[in-house]
């Protein structure tokens, strides 16, 4: 009985505590001139999002706007959903989100959306009747084939490759993949043969073991190409624990700052990225002028970001609408010490 | 004033009260990093984006009282997930498939339950395989593509919304799965024999339990919790794909220790793995609501789990008199020992007076 007792009083402490609290809230939030934006990777453990989100946080000086850089630890659609929501309950008026998973995010993107919330998706698309506009770093079809191009350059268009991927899931690593695929079925390629696609989940461990098992696997293998920077980041480690480098070229997507001591023992010669800090920015230029009614995502809308210049809103890849960022840059030996991210 | 003295400081020993002014004290730091926190609709949002954890949780927690561990449950509803989207894919009615679905789970359950209990072999190893096993089977099935634009009567199971749009409907089917297995673990004949293998399966076993087939089930509920996760899934996400869930074994088994199941079998329940679950929930949306960074919030979640696995031994140990600092690993097992002898007695009093009616 006592017990009871002492139960029912416990609740009444707490709830007339919370209530308490709830009154004595206050409303008065310190509002700041210019527009809050929410910037949303697919994880924030890979670091080319916390390029993208110091490229963001440039433009956003420029604007006058904040950025707020926050996401799961997983690469995981699903896991970014409560941190959707609680950007919307905060009250941003603009999202900038790339995901792994475009259906899983989208029910929630739809409920900010009702909140207010201008959401536009760059790097790994949503479904596209949950963002405005989506801000693409190239064309899906150049990306697969300039990387096929390297490959051929870099071994004289002759002998295996092998394809490192990320996740079997992830639809911009499926894309490239399609379309290089596509770029090895063209006459001059007769000579190279796709012989594994593998998958390293974007983890630099399992990519290592990948990478490993290729090795073991196909010893006539001639070309690694690892279209994510964590693959070939981790790639490029195990050729040269194995002594492979430059009996095996390595290609594919990666960022100077994690490749350049590869680049510098010969185990890479010759890969690329866009400029992940211009990506971001080109993505909180969009956001920013999404939020001022600027752009609807109507084709043909054109805007200019700071420094980068003019854009247009356009359809690529058979997707719209569309902001492109440019075609890929390639790093060398003889120009990567001028790129530092 | 004594007498009220010793209930103060039995109440306050129990693991649920503690639980709860955790849950204040979360609420208050919540609110003072964000004053989002205490608006209506957050409040009442809080917990929807987590529902499946919680939903896998309340499985796990019979097998964890009951001396085993699962650890397949995330491939375990992954397979049910993208088996429910190829028929649904298929043409098979919605509801049909999403029965189907659990009835998948709950086989793979099963399968866990008959391997660890019929051929007695250690659950760890056995849901490791399996965990594995599932995961790689899910992509057979479903490779690595989606399946998305299911009909919004069902969709509305995990992520409808009612009342003004902001009571989230699948905010039932959590609290009702709670009340329905807490119902089941400590009001039945099968939730008491539980609580005894898990103190001591042997002691059980001369007592005339039908061990290996309570120990089958409990493996056999956890399976369909899994596949009630994957229902509610689904529905919240909108999305079905092989990876369904990946990274979300840290947040169940969190629920299921912090709520005060003894990782060694024998204790527990369902009100403190739901209490768990709300607090886990709870800390997560409001370090979200502050932006604080992902990798601190796991971070503040590990240790609130290694904080439970010491306090909840410490606390046993308190509830026992052993409060003496000292070999607490020695006190714990006599603590059992004493445990299993009671809960044998219960049990077989418990079973005699169901016979008597």
């Amino acid at each position: 009985m006592h017990r009871r007792k002492l139960a029912l009083a416990g609740v009444v402490v707490g709830a007339t505590l919370a209530t308490a609290l709830a009154i004595t809230l206050s409303a008065g939030a310190g509002t700041k001139a210019g527009y809050k934006i929410y910037f949303l990777p697919k994880t924030t453990t890979i670091p080319v999002f916390t390029q993208n989100a110091l490229g963001a946080k440039k433009a956003a000086k420029e604007l006058g706007d904040t950025v707020t850089y926050n996401g799961p630890t997983d690469v995981s659609g699903p896991k970014q959903v409560p941190f959707i929501n609680t950007a919307a309950r905060q009250g941003y008026q603009g999202l900038v989100i790339s995901t792994p998973d475009p259906n899983a995010v989208a029910p929630a993107l739809k409920r900010a959306a009702a909140r207010g919330v201008k959401v536009v998706s760059y790097d790994g698309d949503t479904a596209p009747d949950s963002r405005i506009i989506f801000v693409a770093p190239s064309s899906n079809k150049l990306i697969g084939a300039i990387e096929v191009q390297w490959a051929y350059s870099e071994t004289g268009g002759k002998g295996e490759v092998a394809i490192l991927s990320a996740t079997p899931t992830s639809p911009n690593q499926n894309t490239w993949i399609k379309f290089m695929k596509q770029e090895l079925a063209k006459p001059k390629y007769k000579n190279m043969k796709l012989v594994k696609i593998a998958y390293g989940n974007d983890d630099p461990t399992e990519s290592a073991k990948q990478t490993q098992a290729l090795i073991q696997a196909y010893p006539n293998l001639k070309v690694i190409i690892a279209p994510t920077t964590v693959g070939i980041q981790a790639a490029a480690q195990e050729l040269q624990q194995e002594g492979k480098c430059g009996k095996i070229q390595l290609t594919g997507l990666g960022l100077p700052n994690d490749m350049r001591k590869y680049v510098k023992a010969g185990c890479a010669n010759k890969f690329g990225l866009w400029d992940e800090q211009a990506f971001g920015y080109l993505a909180t230029y969009v956001v920013h002028n999404v939020i001022a009614g600027k752009l609807t995502g109507k084709l043909g809308q054109t805007f200019k970001a700071g420094k980068l210049g003019s854009f247009t809103v356009a359809v690529s890849d058979g997707n719209k609408p569309v902001v492109v960022l440019g075609p890929p840059l390639a790093f060398t030996p003889a120009n990567i010490d001028k790129y530092h991210f | 004033m004594r007498a009220v003295k010793s209930v103060v400081v039995r109440l306050l020993a129990r693991w649920e009260t503690l639980l709860v002014l955790a849950i204040i004290g979360a609420g208050i730091w919540s609110w003072q990093l964000s004053p989002f926190f205490l608006q209506r609709a957050n409040l009442l949002d809080l917990l929807t984006p987590y529902i499946f954890t919680g939903l896998m949780a309340f499985g796990l927690a019979f097998v964890v009282i009951a001396g085993e561990i699962d650890i397949s449950i995330i491939g375990n509803m992954a397979v049910s997930v993208v088996c429910f989207a190829q028929l649904f894919a298929a043409g098979v009615n919605v509801w049909l498939a999403a029965l189907i679905g659990l009835g998948i789970s709950t086989v793979l359950g099963l399968v866990n339950g008959t391997l660890v209990s019929v051929l007695e072999l250690p659950s760890l190893a056995i849901t490791l395989g399996t965990m594995a096993a599932y995961g790689g089977l899910a992509f057979v099935v479903l490779s690595g593509e989606g399946v998305a634009s299911f009909p919004v009567h069902y969709t509305n199971i995990g992520g409808g919304y009612i009342a003004g749009n902001q009571l989230p409907i699948a905010l039932f089917l959590v609290v009702g799965a709670a009340v329905v297995l807490g119902l089941v673990l400590h009001a039945t004949r099968f939730g008491r024999y539980v609580y005894t293998i898990g103190s001591n399966r042997e002691a059980a076993r001369f007592s005339g339990i039908p061990v290996t087939r309570v120990r089958v089930t409990v493996f056999a509920i956890s399976g369909l919790m899994a596949g009630i996760a994957g229902v509610d899934y689904v529905g919240y996400f909108g999305s079905a794909r092989a990876d369904a869930g990946a990274g979300s074994l840290l947040d169940v088994v969190t629920a299921v220790v912090l709520g005060g199941v003894d990782i060694f079998g024998g204790a527990g329940s369902m009100l403190g793995v739901f209490l768990a679950f709300v607090l886990v929930a709870e800390l997560r949306n409001g370090m979200n609501l502050a932006n604080i960074q992902g990798d601190t919030q796991d971070i503040v979640i590990g240790g609130l789990l290694l904080a439970a696995i010491v306090a909840g031994n410490l606390l046993r140990a308190a509830q026992a008199g052993r409060i003496r600092v000292g070999p607490l690993r020695l006190g714990r097992k006599e603590v059992v020992g004493q445990e299993a002898a009671e809960a044998v007695v219960s049990s077989k009093l418990a079973t005699q007076n169901l016979k008597g009616r």
